[in-house]
């Protein structure tokens, strides 16, 4: 009773099998951007001449002069540089050609992977609190930061801001010493990434490195350990691409490091250490708003959590005084008891009720929620196509990501200090059937954080490439709109946080205009 | 009333007396995409079951929690199959689930939509005697499935399926005593592809990749099945342990992720009972399905119930 199979039941399973192989044949992942070797279009060599953010001016941090080119340390510098290329191991091949694409597109893709990293919000305790992140303590749980859209953009703007101020002093010394690259002075050492004119002393790459380092290690200290080798790695591509030598690699570490200093300095005054509030303020936020006979923001979630970083809005901006942030806030929501807020509500009911899948799609794009790069990230992640494109020098490239991170800083605290001033309830506050496809922020309603973030980076980066201002400005109106779609903004939360972050932009462009880059 | 009460006297001795060979040779079987009874040749089976899967505690990573703002996660999932015996050997088998999910708590919107499409083929290698008292039997099996609703898979766990198409190969060996007695041992390989999502960027397994797609790791199956099939009757009780090849965990009080190391040990039971005076062309099935231990997924269990319609052409 042996049972055969014929050759037509064959031919079946083996057309079967090749629609099932055929369909899953796609399985691979590209995980990164693709970042062709920088050959930069223009080395910038006036950017030690541009206007410092923090720095009062670059001789604030001195770079001693250097060994003379024909000193014998010198020459054994380069002999150096010579055997680490000829020894050079594939590993430290890949490695040269990764950092070969600009340090800082490489940072910026770290710093992404950090915000995403710790972008969790703390779990509840067993008897229905919460604990919050200690710095002193970032391994525990809940692991130090909890990355939320307020403490992502600052983290964006200091370490952008660090490295852009770093860079500015490291091309004044540069051209103050003007020692030419290794290549120059030594013919058997080759240049494994594009030469430049640029002066080799201190060395940009270390000076990137270290800074960068410093920034996050204070900012994601449970990541040091990556942090710290991602630095090195920067170093040693530094020297293995022939771009520089021990003395000029050790100049730059020293710059590098004196500039965060600075920038960590102010860091510490502005003001975030007491975003996070207490217990008695997160009550009177409520009381406030009931005394004005509207209905307050409660927390949804299940325990309730406190509200993120009430006092937010009192950190210190960069590119505006707390008096201008007050005079430039939008006006005041729609009463809770107002027909008006009857109406929005309606029709955010009506969008998740009827949304299409295109809607949805929209949502999902922007959502940039918990774990997470968070909206500011998304940004970066936009803004790192055409300053790739653009083919800019290090400094140049910094200097785009440090105004697009200073709006996006400003537009934070500025919209941070709104939400809580009218501190007023989501949609599904107010209607519990209205229930989101894409998760509820744990913070009030207006304006919407997606918006203005949206509109300052979109202005910004609009006034960097003019070119492609138009479709920043869609993609702004989109990313405002998505939350709409998701079932957490009401239509003036969108269109009065489009408008303020518009203004927070124009703001920050105006300040860029003069900073001295042409 | 009386047929069936003769119908119940027959699963009684075929329970307490297993030597009643006469029945062996009509007794009922599963024959559905992945058991181990060949459909008869030239018969339709047109199945239409629903389960309701609900966990309230699950697996974040290998931590087990509850989570206020999920509460209950309900599943509900209703499967129209059919399968449709090409030769002795060969059956072909076509099966499209609609789900639908709910959280009993927090503000996340239930998602429902027809999820994947799949066509199993299913073929018996050898049937041979085994020993004096049964024979043994050896499957392969492949399935091909596919998304044809373009539902998200990145709102889990409400998502309604995890958007990936699927390939799978199954080899089985199946053991058939006299008695109605039965075992099975099997083994499975998915392969699965990448899955696409709506933003460009995501964070799993300690990295962030800058890129819509996902690349999902393969899923290995290893399953045993005692049961019985008699007269009327059949009852499989089958261990299921699934694992994830890869994949990254839940980060604390993190969402799920589509690429997750989901694994899971669950018992599955079932009955299946040709409905009397209808000449075995109507079966009722219930199933119950527990999950024991887990990683990444719901402690969850499900109970299901459907009928199957048999035809011959």
């Amino acid at each position: 009773m042996r049972a055969r199979p014929t050759s037509r039941v064959l031919r079946t399973l083996i057309a079967l099998g090749t629609i099932a192989a055929l369909g899953a044949c796609d399985r691979t992942v590209q995980p990164t951007e693709v970042l062709p070797a920088l050959e930069v279009s223009n080395v910038d060599a006036d950017a030690g001449s541009w206007r410092p953010i923090v720095l009062a001016s670059p001789e604030q941090v001195p770079v001693p002069a250097p060994l003379a080119v024909t000193s014998a340390e010198y020459r054994a510098e380069l002999e150096a540089v010579v055997r680490a290329q000829r020894t050079m191991t594939p590993a430290q091949r890949a490695n040269m050609e990764y950092w070969s694409s600009g340090g800082v597109l490489r940072w910026n893709q770290v710093m992404r992977e950090l915000v995403a990293r710790y972008n969790l919000p703390p779990a509840p305790r067993a008897d229905g609190t919460y604990v919050f992140p200690d710095a002193d303590n970032p391994f525990a749980d809940p692991n130090f930061p909890f990355a939320n859209p307020p403490y992502a953009a600052r983290a964006y703007a200091y370490v952008s801001v660090a490295q852009y101020d770093a860079l500015k002093a490291a091309w004044f010394w540069k051209y103050r010493h003007n020692r030419p690259a290794p290549s120059r002075t030594n013919a058997t050492i080759s240049t494994r990434v594009a030469a430049t004119t640029l002066p080799s002393y201190p060395s940009e790459d270390a000076v990137l490195s270290a800074v960068s380092a410093e920034m996050l290690r204070l900012l994601f200290p449970a990541s040091v350990e990556q942090i710290t080798r991602l630095a090195a790695d920067q170093r040693d591509a530094a020297l293995l691409s022939g771009r520089a030598t021990a003395s000029d690699i050790a100049a730059g570490v020293a710059l590098g490091r004196a500039v965060a200093a600075a920038v960590i300095a102010r860091a510490g005054a502005d003001g975030m250490r007491n975003a996070v509030g207490n217990a008695s303020l997160w009550a009177s936020l409520a009381d406030s708003v009931r005394a004005r006979g509207e209905t307050p923001w409660t927390s949804l979630e299940s325990p309730a959590r406190p509200p993120m970083l009430p006092l937010f809005g009192r950190v210190a901006a960069w590119t505006m005084t707390p008096a201008q942030l007050l005079a430039d806030g939008p006006p005041p929501p729609p009463s809770t008891n107002s027909a008006q807020f009857r109406d929005e509500l309606a029709e955010v009911r009506r969008t998740v009720d009827g949304l299409t899948r295109a809607q949805y799609a929209i949502a999902l794009k922007w959502n940039d929620g918990a774990g997470t790069y968070t909206p500011p990230g998304h940004w970066n992640d936009i803004a790192a196509e055409p300053v790739r494109d653009a083919r800019m020098s290090e400094v140049r490239a910094a200097r785009t990501f440090a105004w697009l991170n200073m709006a996006m800083h400003d537009a934070a605290v500025a919209c941070w200090g709104v939400k809580y001033q009218y501190f007023n309830p989501r949609p599904s506050q107010v209607d519990r059937a209205i229930r989101t496809p894409i998760g509820l922020p744990n913070f009030p309603a207006y304006p919407s954080g997606h918006s203005t973030f949206s509109a300052a980076a979109a202005t910004v980066l609009g006034h960097l490439f003019p070119a492609r201002a138009t479709e920043f400005a869609q993609m702004a109106d989109e990313a405002g709109i998505s939350r709409l779609y998701g079932g957490i903004h009401y239509r003036s939360d969108i269109t009065e946080g489009k408008a303020h972050g518009t203004r927070i932009g124009a703001i920050v462009v105006r300040a860029a205009q003069t900073d001295g880059a042409r | 009333m009386m047929v069936m009460t003769a119908e119940w006297t027959r699963i009684a001795r075929a329970l307490v007396a297993p030597l009643a060979a006469l029945m062996v040779t009509t007794a009922a079987a599963a024959q559905s995409a992945d058991d181990g009874f060949p459909v008869e040749r030239r018969q339709l089976r047109v199945t239409l079951d629903h389960g309701v899967d609900a966990w309230r505690t699950y697996w974040e990573g290998t931590r087990r929690r509850d989570n206020e703002n999920i509460g209950t996660l309900r599943t509900r999932q209703t499967v129209v199959s059919a399968g449709f015996g090409v030769t002795r050997s060969l059956a072909l088998f076509a099966a499209l689930p609609y789900v639908a999910t709910n959280a009993s708590q927090g503000v996340l919107a239930g998602q429902q939509g027809a999820q994947d499409l799949s066509l199993t083929a299913k073929l018996r290698l050898l049937e041979t005697p085994f020993t004096r008292r049964g024979a043994i039997s050896a499957f392969v099996y492949g399935t091909g499935s596919t998304p044809i609703t373009d539902y998200t898979p990145d709102l889990l766990p409400l998502s309604i399926g995890l958007g990936a198409r699927r390939a799978t190969a199954r080899a089985l060996l199946h053991y058939q005593d006299r008695t109605g007695l039965f075992a099975d041992a099997a083994i499975a390989h998915t392969w699965r592809s990448t899955v696409t999502l709506d933003r460009p960027a995501y964070y799993t397994n300690g990295r962030l990749t800058l890129s819509n797609e996902v690349a999902m790791p393969n899923v290995a199956e290893y399953s045993a099945t005692v049961g019985l099939a008699a007269g009327p009757l059949c009852l499989p009780i089958t261990f299921i342990d699934s694992r994830t090849l890869g994949g990254g965990d839940i980060r604390r009080q993190d969402m799920p992720f589509v690429s997750n190391r989901m694994n899971a040990q669950r018992l599955h039971v079932q009955v299946m009972l040709d409905l009397p005076k209808t000449g075995k062309a109507v079966r009722l099935n219930a199933g119950m399905m527990q999950v024991l231990h887990g990683r990444n997924v719901g402690l969850s269990t499900m109970w299901s119930g459907g009928f199957t319609l048999v035809r011959g052409f």
